[in-house]
């Protein structure tokens, strides 16, 4: 209880400490907030503005004509285009060479497209021209046969039904990946605090060992107390992130505790594990722990969703060992699935590879005896 | 001389630091932009579909699984929905077309069958609904004539055919250019935050307290010695971005080889001297080993995330980038995404390109003076 009570304020104490486990997740959140928050509606289809040579040959072409007119119509909600009826090809060479446009029709006999370079708006500018062209076509046969055949009435209706999933919203595995980094980084509060007990490590670990408390007792002691701290800097970073950065986590809110929990506690278990394990300074086993979260955090796509799909893709196992993975997997199940079943698998990963961590950890620490510090 | 020699001897201490964080950061800029090519710039016109397809392969279905491979990528995935939906959400595929069972005989009998999608309503989706919502629009009218299934499927093939002709104007080849200012605008932050930690951690060995002293009884007057030290770290810092111009001939030598690859470089040299300066005004201020690590991540980080070099310009939003206005990391990346738009280079087209240049001197001068102010009211101090 003493030593709990120390540990807490050890802790508090510790600048660099308190930077990266609470500061730096909230900073990172806010530079994702302000580079993500308009990613997804930019690739979302906008209105393309083109240009048409108004002469001629266009009017008579009846065809592209009405069609166009049709597709540029404001008020249809199937607005495609916003098209710009200039006189002459320099000025609409003069639009284009501007960047105002994205290409404009003109016609020669046939309509020709002219565009900058490839892109996606030129192909769709190319898909309706086609589209248009093809409809000529199609009065042309339909004028041939239809004496032939006679008509008969169809629903030209195209029946396409949509059953996507609802959240699509993929820059939040940004987050779900910050959370994870934030879990792990407890790691740092776990490893600092169980180094402050080791006698090879500081006087106070020394004065400790001598004393005649359990080194059990001690070593929950400890744990306990970092694991307090790491949900309080757990907190911070949702209550910041729901009420500050509006981010929507979807509405399983007591799931989304019980995965963070757990992540934390795996953080704390690989935090003592790297403790334990390496006898080497502080520094540098801070340096491990980060080296380590970051990576993961990297594998599991904070730097770049793609990447987290490549790996799960490609070599699975990896992302199956890599704690910071299956967090965020874990928080993309609660999201974007309506069954439990991967998130379940998830948690259950996580406390196997913690107690794995732990089981480790107390081997190490058992039975440790100083000839001389 | 000496003051350049005890520097050489603190970065040879410090070299596996350098080592490591310098390749870890290339690794990184190396696989971004392997990765992100196709998901960043939006040049990409075939968009990636995903056919599921329950039905025998005739008729319409053939038809439509055709016209899908020929304009589009068809992306093969084992036919698990949850490998579909995570695909889909991960942007591998844009868009699903699942062809119910006995779709061709259905259309052929005027049911009109349903047809599920699934779409992540991007760019690339939207433009295969067109595709799709073009191709059945097609074969709806047709289908109201009465014709047989291969007739049918004659006739839409050769409406389909029907293709407008297409002129590009410009003779950019934007692919490679897209590269190199990916690559260029991410080594904005590799640059920045290695140079930064390294020039902050050299700085630290200089200020212990006892050397500091000793410089400060010693006759060198506190600007040369500040200039000195200064260029000692723009040496470094050179040596640093030689190897990311290096590293940029291998990857993107394509564009590296052209005019534009000339501009890349001047722009990038004058954002390391820039970076140099600020790490220098940076290295100036901290006095805690400890709190370089926190404070090299918020500067590079939030330049990188604020300015562009993770993000393009164009998508951020206004707000974010007129933050980034301060920053120069903003006036580097701006450059780079001017080269990538220039046809013409002469030097009424390059204006813009040297006032950004001009920018980011007045950064370097701003940094310098800065740095000077405080170093002479610190020896006051001291």
């Amino acid at each position: 209880m003493h030593n709990f009570k120390y540990t807490l304020k050890t802790i508090f104490k510790n600048k660099a400490l308190i930077f990266w486990t609470f500061a730096f997740p909230l900073i990172l959140a806010t530079f994702f907030n302000m580079a993500f928050s308009d990613i997804e509606e930019s690739e979302k289809l906008k209105i393309i503005d083109i240009a048409i040579i108004n002469d001629n040959s266009f009017n008579n072409n009846l065809t592209l004509k009405e069609g166009f007119k049709a597709l540029s119509n404001k008020d249809s909600e199937e607005q495609l285009f916003n098209i710009t009826y200039v006189d002459c090809e320099e000025e609409a060479k003069s639009l284009l060479e501007k960047d105002s446009i994205s290409g404009y029709i003109k016609i020669d006999n046939e309509p020709i497209v002219v565009v900058k370079s490839n892109g996606i708006n030129e192909t769709i500018i190319k898909h309706v021209t086609d589209l248009l062209l093809a409809q000529e076509k199609i009065s042309i046969i339909f004028s041939s046969v239809e004496g032939m055949y006679g008509l008969k009435e169809e629903n030209t209706n195209t029946n396409i039904k949509d059953v996507s999933r609802s959240n699509l919203s993929y820059t939040i595995i940004e987050y779900y990946s910050l959370i994870a980094m934030t879990c792990l980084y407890g790691g740092i509060i776990g490893m600092y605090s169980i180094n402050r007990t080791l006698p090879n490590m500081n006087s106070v670990g020394k004065r400790i060992g001598v004393s005649p408390e359990k080194k059990g007792s001690i070593i929950l002691g400890s744990a306990i107390a970092s694991f307090i701290v790491e949900l309080i800097g757990l907190l911070l970073l949702f209550l910041y992130t729901i009420f500050v950065l509006k981010i929507d986590y979807g509405s399983n809110v007591f799931f989304i505790i019980i995965l963070s929990c757990v992540g934390s506690f795996t953080g704390l278990s690989l935090g003592i594990f790297v403790a334990s394990i390496f006898k080497t300074n502080e520094n540098n086993k801070l340096g491990i722990i980060i080296a380590v979260t970051m990576f993961g955090c990297f594998l599991s796509g904070m730097m770049g969703i793609t990447m987290k799909y490549v790996i799960d893709k490609n070599i699975p196992i990896i992302n199956k060992l890599n704690p910071a993975a299956i967090i965020t997997d874990g928080f993309y199940a609660l999201y974007y699935y309506d069954t439990l079943d991967r998130y379940i698998f998830n948690v259950v990963s996580l406390i196997i590879i913690s107690i794995i961590f732990l089981l480790i950890s107390t081997v190490a620490l058992r039975r440790n005896k100083y000839d001389n510090i | 001389m000496t003051i350049f020699k005890t520097f050489l001897k603190i970065l040879n201490k410090y070299k596996l630091t350098v080592i490591l964080y310098s390749s870890i950061l290339i690794a990184f800029a190396v696989f971004n932009m392997k990765t992100n090519d196709t998901s960043v710039s939006f040049v990409a016109s075939k968009p990636d579909v995903l056919i599921v397809n329950n039905d025998k392969l005739e008729g319409i279905t053939k038809l439509l699984i055709d016209y899908f491979s020929k304009n589009s990528n068809i992306i093969e995935i084992e036919a698990e929905e949850e490998a579909i939906d995570d695909a889909l959400f991960y942007r591998d595929v844009n868009y699903v077309i699942y062809i119910p069972k006995n779709y061709n005989d259905d259309f052929l009998n005027h049911k009109n069958p349903e047809i599920n999608i699934k779409s992540t309503k991007d760019y690339q989706a939207s433009l295969a609904e067109l595709m799709l919502e073009k191709t059945l629009n097609i074969a709806n009218t047709y289908n109201s004539l009465r014709f047989t299934q291969e007739e049918l499927v004659n006739v839409i093939n050769e409406t389909l055919n029907a293709e407008s002709n297409i002129e590009i104007t410009s003779t950019l080849d934007s692919g490679s250019l897209n590269e190199a200012t990916y690559y260029f605008n991410f080594s904005s932050y590799a640059l920045m935050a290695g140079a930064i930690q390294v020039i902050c951690l050299i700085l630290l060995s200089f200020r212990q307290i006892n050397i500091k002293k000793r410089t400060i009884i010693s006759s060198i007057d506190y600007k040369k010695y500040n200039r000195v030290l200064i260029l000692s770290n723009a040496l470094f810092s050179i040596v640093l971005w030689l190897v990311y111009i290096i590293i940029s001939f291998i990857l993107v030598n394509k564009a590296m080889m052209t005019l534009h690859g000339v501009l890349y470089i001047v722009n990038s040299l004058l954002f390391t001297l820039v970076t140099v300066t600020l790490a220098f005004l940076i290295g100036n201020l901290v006095n805690d080993k400890n709190a370089i690590n926190g404070i090299v991540n918020c500067v590079a980080l939030g330049s990188a995330f604020l300015c562009g070099a993770f993000v393009p310009q164009e998508i951020l939003p206004t707000s974010v980038l007129g933050i980034a206005h301060v920053l120069p990391t903003y006036w580097f990346i701006k450059n780079n995404e001017l080269v990538k738009g220039l046809e013409v280079i002469n030097l009424n087209t390059l204006k813009p390109y040297l006032i950004n240049l001009g920018v980011l001197i007045i950064f370097m001068i701003i940094f310098v003076v800065i740095t000077n102010m405080l170093s002479k009211k610190k020896q006051t101090i001291a």
